[in-house]
């Protein structure tokens, strides 16, 4: 497999990993919708949260959560409501994007940004 | 039954604004509906923000609904009621009975001042509902007697209060009004100017509006400042009114019963004195209510200002009509307009030549007339003072404020006795008919009037003017009928009567 897909899968796996170790109930994992594929879903206190994982490694111009922009938001959230209504879960839920930096050592640095949608007024 | 109340302004008056709530699953977003202007709606960024402060946060879709649907809500100072009414849709706090919230809140939690707080209080002393404001609302809410108000810092205090973990501290009845405050500038403290002083004595007693004309420098500013002081003090209701207004516009309160002055300037917009503007806000004129509007450089005026002024000043109200809908503001005032004779300012001087031409002098005057003189009862020259009476440091000083304030409450308690059965307040509100039937004249007076009227060639509504003024100083002096004395003097006072250029 070429390069970038392994370092995708790798960061995926641990993502799904820490995320576990920091209270979140792992539900899913590369959801394939029509719309779109959602990385990891997850359950934490009552909130259902879809989990997008992205990997880089050091010195690209951009840091990986800056590499999700308005549409691939809007994806998220035309996705995330499809998944909401497959399983019919009716609570709460949120979108939050796991950033991980592979350094020069190889060693991976995993950063995790709440509820991305909060503050843009019409989601 | 929905509890959390808001309120938003419409002219002087509060009126409620039920904060519904509902929250369902979903994605994070608040929606308000139910007319809400661009403050509104923002209001969601602050509430979340300051129930976060609170380690609160909010989740799912909530729909936030201002009811009745109808009316446009605007203004920040509804932040306090949207927090409190997720919170409590969120079962986080209890209000157990209807109560009315008001306040803009900052990121962290903390509750800022708002306007409108004095009609709010009004509202809820109406409804009897509690009512929880702004720390720096208190002192002006503390002037409304017999409401149950408690003011909040921070929405930390007021959640814990709601709760029941401690308490809030009730607004206590703020301090009386101050009764008698030191005149500004006092009567005696003006040299000179015996004529002014009078005709500003007729003016408090009858309600006249006044017109003082007289060279720069002549003093015609600080006689208009010493009428409020002349007038009579506030009554308790007139008081509120004024609070109300200053209150609704945001304006720092203080408890006075000093009637207030406004002084605006001719080159003030339509809209800052009428009110109006995108938020509908009160102008100088409603400000200026149950007190003195001075307006100087008369002559300077636009005249789309001056006509607008027509109708306050006839009906003791304005209205102000928008796309949003129509308001009305209190507009009850004494006018003092002030002017120079010329466009030079000194003619009729007895130093200075004026250096106006005739025609110059005659198209200042043109732009006087117009509709708005036909309000103004009293007209009056207020000449410079000589060196000699300018550096005159000792001797004989006029009267005081106090005294003559005793002799216009005298005249308008007889005006009150007199019109209050037929509905009116002073000579001044006299309409032509009543003034026709109901002003008694002697014989002698009748003759001199006649006599006069022919020779000054005094129109109709001159002689009505003159006979309003008349009965004014009747009253002053405490006599039952008018007679040539009272007549000559309210002459002396008429349009034109006293301007250089008539002489």
């Amino acid at each position: 497999m070429a390069k970038h897909i392994d370092l995708g899968a790798a960061g995926e796996s641990l993502a799904a990993r820490e995320l576990s170790r920091l209270g979140y109930r792992l539900v899913d994992a590369n959801v394939r919708m029509k719309m779109g594929e959602l990385d990891i879903v997850a359950e934490e206190d009552g909130e259902m949260v879809v989990v997008e994982v992205r990997t880089r490694t050091i010195g690209r111009m951009l840091p990986p959560e800056a590499t999700v922009g308005p549409s691939k938001i809007r994806k998220l959230v035309r996705t995330g409501r499809a998944y909401m209504d497959r399983i019919g879960w009716e609570g709460p839920w949120r979108i939050d994007i796991a950033a991980i930096t592979v350094g020069p050592d190889g060693k991976p640095a995993l950063e995790i940004f709440r509820d991305i949608t909060v503050g843009i007024i019409e989601p | 039954m929905n509890v959390v109340n808001g309120v938003t302004l419409r002219g002087i008056e509060a009126l409620k604004v039920e904060v519904e709530v509902e929250m369902t699953g979903g994605l994070f977003a608040i929606s308000v509906v139910g007319l809400p202007d661009a403050t509104v709606k923002e209001a969601r960024e602050r509430v979340r923000a300051a129930l976060r402060s609170l380690g609160l946060s909010v989740r799912g879709r909530v729909a936030v609904n201002l009811a009745p649907a109808d009316i446009p809500k605007e203004g920040a100072l509804i932040d306090l009621p949207i927090a409190i009414g997720i919170a409590h849709a969120m079962g986080e706090v209890r209000v157990s009975r209807p109560t009315i919230f008001m306040g803009e809140l900052a990121l962290d939690g903390r509750v800022r001042r708002v306007r409108g707080a004095v009609p709010a209080a009004l509202l809820a002393r109406k409804l009897g509902f509690p009512l929880f404001i702004p720390e720096g609302n208190a002192r002006e809410v503390s002037l409304v007697k017999g409401v149950t108000a408690w003011k909040v810092g921070h929405i930390r205090d007021l959640f814990a209060h709601l709760q029941g973990f401690s308490q809030l501290e009730p607004i206590a009845p703020g301090e009386e009004a101050e009764e008698n405050p030191e005149p500004d500038p006092d009567l005696s403290d003006i040299k000179g100017q015996a004529a002014a002083k009078r005709a500003l004595e007729i003016a408090a007693a009858g309600h006249h509006n006044v017109l003082m004309t007289g060279s720069p420098g002549s003093g015609k500013t600080l006689l208009a400042r010493a009428l409020k002081d002349i007038l009579p003090p506030l009554s308790d209701e007139e008081m509120m009114e004024v609070l109300l207004v200053r209150s609704t516009v945001g304006l720092p309160l203080h408890s006075s019963r000093r009637r207030p002055f406004r002084a605006i300037h001719h080159t003030s917009s339509t809209i800052s004195v009428c009110g109006g503007g995108t938020n509908l806000r009160p102008g100088e004129i409603s400000l200026a209510h149950r007190g003195v509007l001075f307006l100087d450089e008369f002559t300077e005026f636009r005249r789309d200002l001056l006509e607008s002024l027509r109708q306050p000043l006839e009906d003791g109200f304005i209205s102000v009509s928008r796309a949003s809908g129509s308001v009305t503001y209190p507009a009850r005032v004494l006018l003092v307009a002030a002017c120079n004779p010329c466009p030079c300012g000194f003619l009729g001087d007895p130093q200075e030549p004026c250096r106006c031409s005739p025609l110059a002098v005659e198209r200042y005057r043109r732009k006087m007339s117009g509709p708005i003189l036909d309000r103004i009862d009293l007209h009056v020259t207020v000449p410079r003072l000589t060196p000699d009476e300018l550096v005159q440091f000792e001797g004989q000083v006029g009267e005081n404020s106090a005294d003559v304030r005793q002799r216009v409450l005298r005249a308008r308690e007889v005006q009150w006795r007199r019109w209050g059965p037929l509905g009116f307040q002073c000579n001044a509100e006299l309409p032509e008919r009543a003034l026709r039937r109901q002003v008694k004249i002697d014989a002698e007076g009748r003759r001199f009037l006649k006599d006069v009227a022919g020779r000054v060639r005094l129109s109709g509504r001159g002689i009505s003017r003159v006979l309003k003024v008349a009965r004014t100083i009747a009253d002053l002096a405490g006599d039952e009928g008018l007679t040539t004395v009272h007549l000559a003097e309210a002459l002396a006072f008429r349009e034109g009567g006293d301007l250089p250029w008539n002489r």
